[in-house]
């Protein structure tokens, strides 16, 4: 390796609070691609720059939050990909269920802290930790679908706290639907734990999911009358993250986040068939567009694999 | 070779052609292709850095472009990257492709009795 000395375009104190600038926008880029080429970008954004420039221009950020997506997603693949899948379906599962459960958090602070504790657990991959902490809550939710008092004596219906209105635990609908979402997430948590293989730990970014989701009952339909702020809120989020899924199967040519999407939709299915014939215009509209956007997910890693852009 | 290109090669954009097309003369640094795309050009394809690194690590991993050699300028590493027999492969069947694209129009717009001859 060779050791150059050269001037630069950008100098000066005003080079100082440019580079800071330009640091703090590489923080999307994982830490191992930074600490490897993280100098040398800095080194040609610097030499890049118009002599005088403090602020980042709009394009070049633009730029440099995109590329950090993009690689954050290429790194993504490092890890068996149905593993990472089913790990993180398994994830926006039980951030969901999680959501279902913390408007009633007064009323069932110990289930909800379980749960809550069962999304840490997941995050940080410790999911041999987390399966008897979800099978609990699993037990428990069950409990309250039949009316039955197993584990502790909850008195039903269980209503919520005030702030997210009205709507008793699970009154929204049958007993089948919170079942197959528990028995999916115990299913992929088993699967995985049987695997044994190390796994990811996953973003922080998941924990603000669960307030978001909340209000909303995924026991019931989205829209049984007229929909409201929870229901818009839930329904937006599914979407963002759903086209998050196909734009990162699209860069990474790869299906794990479609499987995550899969397993998500599976539970969304069960309360759409629970619920035949009680579905309004816009539930099955809510419906098409989740589906449609799991099958393209499915569909762009083999696409973009066909047909390299470079 | 249209054919050719059009099934199973990549398709390649123009940023990435100009990026390919700026090492034909020998190994460059980022901000060095970021010049040459420029010129070559002709101030049309101004690469911002975020895009010009994610698509040499795209180019690197399809073994188009390849490390040269790494040097340290003021304290900071730089990389100068080469093109690979594939890359100056598939650059040279893309111009071909696009230089005979551009003939389907040129033969007819500049054919004595045309109507833009």
């Amino acid at each position: 390796m060779t050791v150059v000395t050269e001037h630069r375009a950008a100098t000066g104190a005003g080079a100082g609070v440019l580079e800071r600038r330009y640091r703090r926008l590489l923080l999307g880029y994982p830490r191992a691609y930074r600490s490897g080429y993280g100098g040398e970008l800095i080194a040609t954004l610097l030499d890049t720059a118009e002599p005088g420039r403090t602020l980042p221009s709009a394009r070049e950020s633009f730029a440099l939050v995109a590329g950090g997506l993009r690689t954050r997603v290429i790194y993504a693949t490092e890890r068996p990909a149905w593993v990472d899948g089913v790990h993180l379906g398994v994830l926006a599962l039980s951030v969901a269920q999680l959501a279902m459960l913390v408007p009633y958090a007064t009323s069932v602070p110990l289930w909800v802290g379980l749960s809550a504790l069962a999304v840490l657990l997941i995050m940080r991959g410790r999911v041999r930790l987390a399966l008897p902490v979800v099978v609990l809550v699993a037990v428990k939710v069950c409990a309250i679908t039949l009316g039955r008092p197993w584990l502790d004596p909850t008195l039903l219906p269980v209503d919520p706290d005030r702030f997210w209105g009205d709507g008793s635990l699970y009154g929204g609908g049958g007993p089948v639907a919170p079942m197959i979402g528990y028995a999916l997430a115990v299913l992929g948590l088993l699967v995985l734990a049987v695997h044994g293989g190390r796994l990811g730990r996953r973003s922080w970014f998941w924990l603000p999911a669960a307030p978001l989701l909340a209000g909303a009952d995924p026991a019931g339909l989205d829209f049984p009358a007229a929909g409201g702020s929870h229901a818009t809120a839930r329904v937006a989020l599914e979407i963002g993250v759903l086209l998050l899924a196909v734009w990162a199967g699209h860069v990474a040519h790869d299906p794990r986040w479609a499987m995550a999407a899969g397993v998500y939709l599976t539970s969304v299915l069960a309360v759409y068939a629970e619920n035949l014939g009680a579905h309004s215009e816009r539930d099955l509209a809510h419906l098409a567009v989740l589906v449609l956007l799991t099958a393209s997910a499915a569909a762009v890693p083999y696409r973009a694999k066909r047909h390299i852009l470079l | 070779m249209v054919s050719r290109m059009a099934k199973g090669s990549p398709t390649v954009s123009e940023p990435t052609y100009f990026i390919l097309a700026s090492l034909l003369d020998g190994p460059l640094h980022g901000h060095g292709i970021i010049k040459q795309t420029l010129e070559l050009s002709e101030n049309r394809v101004r690469l911002p850095v975020g895009t010009l690194y994610g698509a040499l690590d795209r180019l690197a991993a399809a073994g188009l472009i390849a490390v040269d050699r790494e040097e340290v300028v003021d304290g900071r590493p730089r990389r100068y990257f080469q093109l690979t027999d594939q890359g100056r492969t598939l650059v040279s069947a893309e111009a071909l492709r696009m230089q005979q694209a551009a003939s389907v129009v040129t033969k007819r717009i500049l054919r004595p009795g045309s109507a833009f001859s």
